[in-house]
C-alpha cells in the first residue's frame, strides 16, 4: 500500500484534474466516446484523496478539541515553489494605513525596514479548505459521471470533459490557494472555466451571450478583488495567508496568519478595513451572484445542466461565500462591511425566491433559489459569529449535494423532454420517471427546509445566527459583555468622537467599533436590522418552499404530457445518470442530520486559523437546536408547500395560471423587477452611445490624421516614383555620386 | 614615412585606371564593354596592391594580385556565361534590354532615334586561297600608290 | 614656396586638371551623334584628354631623372591612354583590342615596379586566356554592323564627371601622402602604421628607392605563396573549379533528364 502523507495528498487534489484536463486535451479526438475517462478517473482520484484529507484532518482536530476546549486552529502549508520575489518591494511609510494604527507600527518595528514582495506557489490545508475541497471533488466527480449520459453523442464530448477536469483544477486551487494573488489569479481560472461552459453550445447565439454577459457582469466583481489585494497590499505589506520567515530568519505575518490573528491590533479596521471588506464584498456578489451583480446566473442555464449543476449551482458561486469565510476576521474588525453582507445576502434571497415564484422554466427557477439559497449564506456570515460563519459553511454543503441533485434531476427531465425545459409543456413525470421524480422530491424537501432533510438543519442554523443578532439576550450580550469589559480596563485611548478608534481587551482580541462612545446605540441598530433580516428570511423560506413545490407539482404531478420534441422515447434516464442521482439524494438526505447532530462540521470548522482567531472566536455560543426557531422555520416551509399544493397539486400545467392573482406583482416578478432593463438603460446604452461617439472619433478625426500622414509619403512617392526606371546603370550612377559625396564630405572634415 | 616617388605614381596610374573603368561601367551598355570596364577597374586595384607592396616591402600586395587575377578569371568565366544566357533571350547585348524592376506604371525606357551612320562598308582584304597560282588580272596595277 | 601655397597651387591645377578629363571623357563617349559632330566632339575631347592628363602628370611633379622613370612614364602613358580608348571606342571589338594594349601598359607598370612575375602573369592570363574568351563571346553574341546601343551611352554627362572626381580625389590623397604624415590626418598615418614595422622598414627608410623585395623575386613569390598562404591558394583552386562547374551547368540548357534521354536515343 503506497503510503500518501498529507502534503502529497493535497498536491495531488489539484495536480490530478489538471492531467486530467491536458490528457483530455490531448487524447480527446482519438479516444472518441471514451474521452470522459481521463477526466473522470483523474477526479474520483482527487476526490479520494480530498476525502482521505479531510477525514485524516477532522481525526487530528477532534483529538485535539477533546483535550483542550475549543480546538486550537490547525493548518499546513505546501510551497510548491516561489513564484516571484521582488526584494524591498515594501517600505511601511509614515501615514500609510500600515502605520497609522500604533499597534502595526510597533510591530512593524521588529520588522526590517523593507519587506519583499515574493508569492509562492501556496497551498495550504486547514479544515475550511478541506471540507471545500472535498465538497468540490465528490460533486464535481458525481457530475462528472452524470455528464457521461447526459452529454453523450455531442460533438463537443472530449471539450466538456476537458473544462469540467479544468475547472476541479482550478476551484480546487481557488480553495487552497494560501495568498491572495493565487486566489485571485484561480478565481479568474474558474471565471474563464465558467464562462467556456456556459457558452459551450457556442452557435447558439443565446448561449454566446449568456457566455458574455457571465464574463462582464463578473469582471465588476473581479475589479473589486483585484482593488482589494491592491489595498491589502498596501496595508499589510503581504498578500500571504500565513506567516513566513523571511531570508534573514525575522517573522513575517500574514494577513491570517497565526501572528497577526493572536496579536493585538493586527487587522486594520477603519476606513481601510471598511474599504477593503467592502471591495471583496463586490467581488463576492460577482462571483456568487448576489445583488445587485446576479443577473448572470439565470442566463447562465444556457450551458449544459451538469455544467450548471458543478459550477453555477454547487461549487463556483460558491467561491464568494468562502472568500467572505476566509476574509473572516478582516470582516470582524469591520461591523459597518458585516451588517453589509447581510443586508445584500437576505436582501437577494428574498429578492430571488420572488423571482423564482412565477418562472416557468425549470433550470431557470432552480437558478433562482440558487441565487436565494446563496443569499441565506450571505446573511449569515453577515451575522460575524462564529456561529454564521460555520452556518454558512454548513448550508453550503448541503446546498451543493441538495441543489445539484436538483439540477441534476431537471437535466434528466430535459434529457428525457427532448430538450425542453418549460415546465407548462410537460406534466405527470412521475409515471414516465420514477427514479428522477422521486430524487427531485427529495432535494426539494431539503431546498424548502422540511425536517429531516438536510437543508433544514443548514437553514435552522443560519436563522439561530440571524436571530441571535436580532434578540441579543443569546450571544450579543456576551458580546457587548467583552466590548465593555475592555472599556472598563481602562485601556481604551482617548479618541475623536468621529474617528475609528482601535483599543483591545482584557482578553487580548482586538474588537472594533465605528465609535468608541455610542457602542449601545451601535448595537441597538444593528439589532433592530438583523430584527428585519430574520424576518426576510422567514419569509423567503416560505417562499423558497413554494416555489420549489410549484416546479414539483408542475412537473411531476396531474395528467401525463410529454412534448413532441421527445417524440416516443420519453423513458426514465440511463443508470449513469441515475445512480449520481441516488448518490446525492442519500447525501441530501442524510448529510444535515448527521453534520447537525454530532456538531462534527461547527467543531472542525472552529478550527480553521480565520475563524479561530480571538475576534471570531470570542462570539462562539453553546451549540444548541433552537426549537422555537425550527418550529417557525418549519412552519413557514409548511405554509409554502401547502399554497403549492393549493394551486398546483394535480393539475395540468399549462391551465390557467395561478399566479395570475398576483396581479401587478406577477409582471414585477416575471420581469425580474426590470432589473435587466434598469442595467440596459442605465449602463449599457449610455456605453453604448459612448462607444459610437468614440467610433465616430475614431474614425473621421484619428483615422483621418492617420491618412494624412500617409498621404505624405505618397504624394512624394508619386514623384520620386519616376527616378525607378528599372535601368541598372542609372541606379549604379546614383550609387557612385552618393559614394562620392560621402568621400567628399570626409575630405572636407579631414582637410587638415 | 613618404613613398617614394615611383610608389606615389604607380598609386596614380591605379587611380587613373580604376577611375577610367568606373566610367566605362557608368557609361558604356554593351555588356562585354561594361565588363572590359570592370577588369580595367581590377587591373588598377592590382597596380595600386603592387605599389604598396613595394613601399612596405612587403609580399602581401603580391600574393593579393595573383588572387585577383584567379578570381578574376573565375568571374570572367562565370559572368560571360551569364552575358551568352542574356544575349539568348533578348537578342541583344545591352544592358538596358533589362528593365523589369522599374514601377509598374512606368513605360520602358528607349533610346531616342539615332541619326544614320555614313554607311562605309568596311573593306577587308581577300586572302589567296592556298596551292593555287593567284589570278592576275592582266590591267592590274601592282603598284602600291604609296610607298 | 611655402606648404601652403604650393597645395593650392596644386589645387587649382587640380581642379583644372578634373574638370578637362570630365569634359574630354563627356565628349569621347558615344552619344548617338554621328556625322561630324561626333568627329568634331572626339577631336576635341582627344586634346582635353590630353591636357588633364598633362596636369595631372604635372600635379604629380615627381619625374625627376632619366631612366627607370622614362620607362615608366611611357609604360603608364600606354596603359592610361589605351584605358581611355577601352572604355569610349564605339566598337567593343576594338575595345577589347584597345584593353589587350591596355593591359600591355599595366604589364610594363607592374614590372617597373619590380613585380616581374605579375607583368608576365597579366600578360598570359588576361591577353592570352580572358580576352579571347571575351573575344569568342563577341564572335558569338554580336550582331551585324554597329549596334545602336554601343553608340549611346547611359548619362554619360554623370558618369563622367563622377569618374573625373573620383580620380581628382584619389589624386588629392595621394598628394596628401607625399607632403607626409604631419599635413595629412588618416590615409597618411595608417601608411606609415603599416609601414613602421617589420625590419625591413629600416633599409627602406635608408634608401627610398630601392624595392626590398627584388632580390631572387620569383623564388620568394613562391615560397611565400605555397608557405603562408598555402590553404588560401587551394581555396583559390577549389573556386576554379566550381566557377567551372557552374559555368557549364547554366550553359547547358537542355535538362538533365532530357540529356540522358538524347544519350539514349544515340546509342539505339
Amino acid at each position: 500500500m503506497l503510503e500518501l502523507d498529507p502534503t502529497t495528498l493535497l498536491v495531488l487534489v489539484p495536480a490530478l484534474p489538471l492531467a486530467g484536463a491536458l490528457l483530455t486535451v490531448l487524447l480527446g479526438r482519438r479516444l472518441g466516446s471514451g474521452a470522459h475517462w481521463p477526466a473522470v478517473v483523474s477526479i474520483a482520484a482527487a476526490a479520494v484523496a480530498a476525502v482521505t484529507l479531510l477525514v485524516g484532518l477532522a481525526g487530528d482536530v477532534s483529538e485535539k478539541a477533546s483535550r483542550v476546549q475549543p480546538a486550537p486552529p490547525v493548518e499546513m502549508i505546501t510551497t510548491l515553489w516561489q513564484w516571484a520575489t521582488v526584494a524591498d518591494a515594501y517600505a511601511p511609510a509614515a501615514g500609510s494605513p500600515a502605520a497609522a494604527g500604533e499597534d502595526l507600527a510597533a510591530r512593524s518595528a521588529g520588522l526590517p525596514a523593507a519587506l519583499p514582495f515574493s508569492i509562492g506557489i501556496d497551498l495550504r490545508l486547514d479544515p475550511l479548505t478541506a471540507t471545500m475541497l472535498a465538497v468540490i471533488t465528490c460533486v464535481g466527480l458525481l457530475v462528472a459521471i452524470y455528464s457521461i449520459g447526459y452529454m453523450h453523442d455531442d460533438p463537443g464530448y472530449p471539450r466538456f470533459f476537458a473544462l469540467v477536469a479544468a475547472f476541479v483544477f482550478s476551484m480546487a486551487m481557488l480553495v487552497a490557494a494560501s495568498n491572495f494573488l493565487l486566489v485571485y489569479v484561480f478565481w479568474e481560472a474558474v471565471g474563464a472555466c465558467s464562462y467556456l461552459l456556459i457558452g459551450f453550445w457556442f452557435q447558439r447565439p443565446t448561449a454566446a451571450a449568456a457566455a458574455k454577459k457571465a464574463f462582464l457582469v463578473n469582471r465588476v466583481g473581479d475589479f473589486g478583488l483585484a482593488v482589494a489585494v491592491f489595498l491589502l497590499w498596501m496595508t499589510y505589506g503581504t498578500l500571504n495567508f500565513h506567516d513566513t520567515t523571511l531570508a534573514d530568519g525575522s517573522l513575517m505575518p500574514g494577513i491570517l496568519g497565526a501572528e497577526r490573528l493572536g496579536a493585538a491590533a493586527g487587522i486594520v479596521g477603519g476606513t481601510v478595513g471598511t474599504a477593503i471588506c467592502l471591495l471583496l464584498l463586490l467581488a463576492a456578489c460577482g462571483k456568487s451572484a448576489q445583488l445587485p451583480l446576479h443577473v448572470w446566473l439565470p442566463d447562465a442555464m444556457e450551458g449544459p445542466t451538469p455544467a450548471s449543476a458543478l459550477i453555477h449551482a454547487a461549487t463556483m458561486v460558491t467561491a464568494g461565500v468562502y472568500l467572505v469565510a476566509r476574509c473572516a476576521p478582516l470582516y470582524v474588525a469591520c461591523p459597518a462591511a458585516l451588517t453589509t453582507v447581510s443586508i445584500v445576502g437576505a436582501t437577494t434571497a428574498l429578492v430571488a425566491a420572488l423571482i423564482g415564484t412565477v418562472q416557468n422554466d425549470l433550470k431557470r427557477v432552480l437558478a433562482y433559489s440558487t441565487i436565494s439559497q446563496l443569499g441565506y449564506m450571505f446573511a449569515s456570515l453577515g451575522t460575524g459569529t462564529l456561529l454564521g460563519f460555520t452556518a454558512a459553511i454548513f448550508h453550503l454543503v448541503t446546498h451543493a449535494f441538495f441543489k445539484a441533485l436538483l439540477f441534476l434531476g431537471a437535466g434528466s427531465v430535459m434529457h428525457s423532454m427532448g430538450g425542453v425545459i418549460d415546465m407548462r409543456r410537460f406534466g405527470g413525470l412521475r409515471r414516465i420517471m420514477p427514479i428522477t421524480a422521486a430524487t427531485f422530491l427529495i432535494g426539494s424537501l431539503a431546498l424548502a427546509g422540511v425536517a429531516p432533510f438536510a437543508g433544514f438543519f443548514s437553514k435552522d442554523e443560519i436563522l439561530a445566527a440571524l436571530h441571535s443578532r436580532g434578540w441579543t439576550h443569546h450571544a450579543a450580550e456576551h458580546h457587548d459583555a467583552e466590548v465593555h469589559e475592555g472599556h472598563a480596563g481602562g485601556e481604551l485611548p482617548s479618541v475623536p468622537e468621529a474617528r475609528p478608534a482601535i483599543y483591545r481587551t482584557e482578553s487580548g482580541p482586538l474588537i472594533q467599533f465605528a465609535s468608541a462612545g455610542d457602542g449601545e446605540p451601535e448595537a441597538e441598530t444593528s439589532a433592530g436590522t438583523f430584527r428585519l433580516l430574520y424576518w426576510m428570511s422567514l419569509f423567503t423560506a416560505a417562499l423558497t418552499a413554494f416555489y420549489t413545490f410549484r416546479a414539483v407539482f408542475m412537473t411531476f404531478t396531474g395528467p401525463t404530457r410529454v412534448p413532441e420534441e421527445a417524440g416516443h422515447h420519453a423513458h426514465e434516464s440511463p443508470r449513469v445518470m441515475t445512480i449520481p442521482l441516488v448518490i446525492l439524494a442519500v447525501a441530501a438526505t442524510v448529510s444535515g442530520w448527521l453534520l447537525f447532530s454530532t456538531e462534527a462540521l461547527s467543531r472542525f470548522l472552529a478550527a480553521t486559523p480565520s475563524l479561530a482567531a480571538p475576534a471570531v472566536a470570542a462570539t462562539a455560543t453553546p451549540h444548541a437546536f433552537h426549537l422555537d426557531l425550527a418550529i417557525q422555520g418549519t412552519l413557514a416551509a409548511a405554509v409554502g408547500i401547502l399554497i403549492a399544493a393549493i394551486g398546483y397539486l394535480g393539475r395540468s400545467s399549462d391551465g390557467p395560471q395561478p399566479e395570475r392573482f398576483l396581479g401587478p406583482l406577477e409582471g414585477l416578478f416575471a420581469n425580474r423587477f426590470y432589473l435587466d432593463e434598469l442595467y440596459t438603460a442605465l449602463i449599457v446604452r449610455p456605453l453604448e452611445f459612448f462607444g459610437l461617439l468614440a467610433a465616430g472619433f475614431d474614425r473621421y478625426v484619428i483615422d483621418g490624421l492617420v491618412n494624412l500622414v500617409a498621404c505624405v509619403p505618397l504624394a512624394i512617392g508619386a514623384v520620386v516614383r519616376r527616378l525607378q526606371s528599372g535601368l541598372l546603370q542609372r541606379y549604379a550612377v546614383a550609387g557612385v555620386m552618393g559614394t562620392l559625396l560621402v568621400v567628399l564630405a570626409l575630405a572636407w572634415q579631414l582637410r587638415g | 614615412m613618404t613613398p617614394s616617388p615611383l610608389v606615389l605614381d604607380g598609386l596614380m596610374v591605379g587611380g587613373m585606371l580604376f577611375a577610367l573603368g568606373l566610367v566605362g561601367i557608368l557609361a558604356r551598355r554593351n555588356l562585354i564593354v561594361m565588363f572590359l570596364s570592370a577588369e580595367l577597374m581590377l587591373q588598377g586595384v592590382s597596380v595600386s596592391l603592387v605599389s604598396w607592396s613595394r613601399h612596405h616591402g612587403d609580399w602581401g600586395g603580391h600574393v593579393l594580385v595573383i588572387f585577383v587575377l584567379t578570381v578574376a578569371a573565375c568571374e570572367a568565366a562565370v559572368a560571360l556565361v551569364f552575358v551568352l544566357q542574356a544575349f539568348a533571350r533578348s537578342g541583344r547585348l545591352d544592358s538596358a534590354a533589362w528593365q523589369s524592376l522599374r514601377e509598374s506604371n512606368l513605360s520602358r525606357t528607349v533610346d531616342h532615334e539615332l541619326p544614320a551612320v555614313d554607311a562605309v562598308a568596311p573593306v577587308f582584304p581577300r586572302l589567296t586561297p592556298a596551292g593555287v597560282a593567284p589570278h592576275v588580272a592582266e590591267d592590274a596595277n601592282l603598284e602600291r600608290e604609296h610607298v | 614656396m611655402s606648404p601652403g601655397e604650393g597645395l593650392s597651387m596644386t589645387g587649382s591645377i587640380l581642379a583644372v586638371a578634373v574638370g578637362c578629363a570630365a569634359a574630354s571623357l563627356w565628349l569621347l563617349l558615344p552619344r548617338g551623334e554621328g556625322g561630324v559632330r561626333e568627329r568634331m566632339a572626339r577631336r576635341f575631347g582627344t586634346l582635353l584628354g590630353c591636357v588633364s592628363l598633362a596636369l595631372f602628370i604635372a600635379t604629380g611633379h615627381r619625374l625627376g631623372g632619366v631612366g627607370e622613370e622614362a620607362v615608366f612614364l611611357v609604360v603608364a602613358l600606354v596603359a592610361v591612354i589605351s584605358g581611355a580608348a577601352t572604355i569610349v571606342t564605339r566598337s567593343p571589338v576594338y575595345s577589347a583590342i584597345w584593353f589587350a594594349l591596355a593591359l600591355a601598359g599595366v604589364a610594363g607598370v607592374l614590372l617597373v615596379l619590380g613585380a616581374q612575375f605579375l607583368g608576365v602573369a597579366t600578360i598570359v592570363v588576361y591577353a592570352g586566356a580572358i580576352l579571347v574568351m571575351f573575344l569568342f563571346v563577341l564572335m558569338l553574341a554580336q550582331p551585324s554592323g554597329m549596334a545602336p546601343y554601343d553608340r549611346v551611352s547611359n548619362e554619360p554627362l554623370l558618369s563622367a564627371v563622377a569618374g573625373a572626381v573620383l580620380l581628382g580625389l584619389l589624386t588629392l590623397f595621394i598628394g596628401r601622402l607625399s607632403a607626409g604624415p604631419a599635413d595629412c590626418c588618416a590615409v597618411p598615418s595608417k601608411a606609415t602604421a603599416l609601414g613602421s614595422e617589420g625590419a625591413q622598414d629600416s633599409a627602406v627608410a635608408d634608401a627610398p628607392s630601392a624595392d626590398p623585395l627584388a632580390a631572387n623575386h620569383v623564388a620568394r613569390l613562391g615560397g611565400e605563396l605555397f608557405g603562408r598562404h598555402l590553404l588560401a591558394v587551394e581555396a583559390a583552386g577549389v573556386l576554379l573549379l566550381v566557377a567551372l562547374i557552374g559555368s557549364i551547368a547554366i550553359v547547358s540548357r537542355t535538362p538533365p533528364e532530357e540529356r540522358v534521354e538524347l544519350a539514349r536515343r544515340a546509342d539505339a
